[in-house]
């Protein structure tokens, strides 16, 4: 009897080891499909974005709901990332004496890295979910497939122009979250101090290079590009139903997000390979 | 329809805003490095550049008025540095200028400081070669420091001897300070003294009253009595 129940217990043990160990080997093998399906998709954007009929309209509407409507949302975050920045950063430079060193040691910080990073993040958060949703939502109701029987290219209608209208986006916004820290962070410094306006900006572009702004720049088209195709790729592939919609849309912020920070890395490699 | 041109005119203030406010931070950051100035290069020899890197600015009477375009090694203790200058600031720097590499601040960038030559000579023409003083190094301070130091070290020896020595009682300031015997004496010799001078002036009013020397000493009270009248009426 006793032997009878290890025997169950040990091959109930092994069922389990032999579930979760094909689980990993699902998700990883999951992972290297949607890696690979990912590429082919991308691929497809680049064969697919010269060719005519060309969906200006879509582009213009894309670019105002993703560009435009971000707008807010990424303004405020840049106000506070520049304000807050300062206000961190001022005790640390006090003890050495170097509070005059603030305005440069933020807008070097601001424009190097957190601008582009954070304004991505919060990029990949709204416009992201968005379209990983919109796109899951319509192939779940087979919007998609009537488009295809209707002689409309889905994937040039639906996908080229909301990754060309992302990648051509984030770039303005970046900008202009910059600007407004820059703001953000004057106000900051004018908390506790007495700067005035011209000298604030003038000691700004004293220590900014186009070292520090281009490559800062060029890495936000690829961030704008890499959310945009994520999301696009993510919805785009949904097939479970109502739950796909979801799912798809949480999958594009996160796997977006991700991708930002890789990206970055990689930028930085090759940045400081250069400069 | 109305809408979808309200959405193109907001898209397209936005963009706009957006490329001028990038053009606008490019022309502030070209402008510092000289890119939208009218320019003249001259160029200068170094034994040592102390790091200088290429873009660090220039300054002439603390004032910015270019950066270095360009750092070459031209033999094994020459270094040739190109520097634009900004056109201006042309008139104001004259051919016996000198260019010596400093820093901004204790901790700040390297830069050239140019010192204005002077009055009457000629202005610097483009490509011109700028002449040079060698600045003094970190390495060389340290150096000084350190001799100086060695000397202090050497000063306080002789020092703590010759307190030793005074502790001791040994010579004369030794004596002063700690011999009781001395220190007796001494104030025997100013008893002494003090009588001693008690006696001259005895002397002296003696000699006062003597008829040989009365009128030398009346003559000297006369004089004293003007010197006072004059005093008092002014």
């Amino acid at each position: 009897m006793t032997s009878d129940s290890k025997t169950i217990d040990n091959k109930v043990s092994t069922e389990t080891n032999t579930d979760s160990e094909n689980s990993y080997k699902k998700s990883l093998v999951g992972f290297f499909e949607d890696i690979t399906l990912l590429t082919k998709f991308s691929l497809r954007f680049f064969k697919e974005v010269f060719k005519p009929p060309y969906e200006f309209n879509e582009l213009v509407r894309q670019s105002y709901l993703i560009g435009y409507k971000s707008f807010p949302l990424v303004a405020i975050t840049g106000f506070i990332m520049g304000l807050v920045l300062t206000i961190q950063s001022r005790p640390t430079l006090a003890e050495f004496g170097a509070e005059s060193w603030l305005p440069a040691m933020v807008a070097v910080s601001i424009i190097r890295e957190i601008g582009p990073v954070i304004t991505a993040l919060i990029f990949a958060g709204k416009v992201g979910s968005g379209i990983g949703a919109e796109l899951a939502s319509m192939k779940v109701t087979e919007q998609i497939d009537a488009m295809e029987v209707s002689g409309i290219n889905p994937f040039k209608f639906l996908v080229i122009t909301r990754v060309l209208s992302s990648t051509l986006m984030l770039p303005l916004l970046v900008i202009v979250a910059d600007t407004i820290a820059m703001y953000g962070a004057y106000i900051g410094v004018n908390l506790k101090g007495d700067v005035t306006f011209q000298l604030f900006f003038s000691q700004v572009f004293e220590k900014l290079d186009f070292s520090d702004v281009f490559p800062a720049m060029i890495k936000t088209f690829f961030f704008g590009f890499s959310i945009a195709m994520i999301s696009c790729y993510k919805g785009y592939n949904s097939n479970k139903g109502t739950e796909g919609v979801g799912e798809s849309a949480n999958s594009a912020v996160v796997i977006g997000s991700l991708s930002i920070f890789i990206l970055d890395m990689i930028a930085v490699q090759i940045t400081s390979l250069f400069l | 329809m109305k809408k979808t041109s309200g959405n193109k005119i907001r898209l397209g203030i936005f963009v706009s805003a957006g490329i001028v406010l990038f053009i606008v931070g490019i022309y502030f950051i070209g402008e510092r490095q000289q890119m939208f100035s009218k320019t003249f290069n001259i160029s200068g020899i170094f034994k040592d550049i102390s790091g200088l890197q290429i873009g660090n600015n220039v300054r002439f009477s603390g004032i910015n008025v270019g950066v270095i375009s360009d750092i070459q090694q031209v033999t094994d203790s020459t270094v040739k540095v190109d520097m634009l200058i900004d056109e201006d600031s042309r008139k104001f720097i004259k051919k016996n200028a000198k260019a010596i590499i400093g820093s901004d601040g204790l901790m700040g960038n390297k830069l050239v400081i140019i010192t204005p030559g002077e009055p009457g000579k000629p202005m610097l023409a483009d490509n011109d070669c700028i002449a040079t003083a060698q600045p003094v190094s970190m390495d060389e301070i340290l150096m000084k420091i350190k001799v100086t130091s060695t000397n202090a070290a050497e000063i306080t020896g002789d020092l703590s001897s010759i307190i030793k020595n005074i502790r001791d009682g040994k010579g004369t300031i030794g004596k002063l300070f700690m011999d009781s015997v001395f220190a007796d004496n001494i104030d025997k010799t100013l008893v002494n003294i003090k009588q001693g001078a008690g006696g001259f002036k005895q002397n002296m009013n003696a000699a006062s009253h003597n008829f040989l020397l009365r009128g030398f000493f009346k003559k000297k009270k006369k004089d004293k009595d003007k010197e006072k009248d004059e005093k008092n009426k002014n």
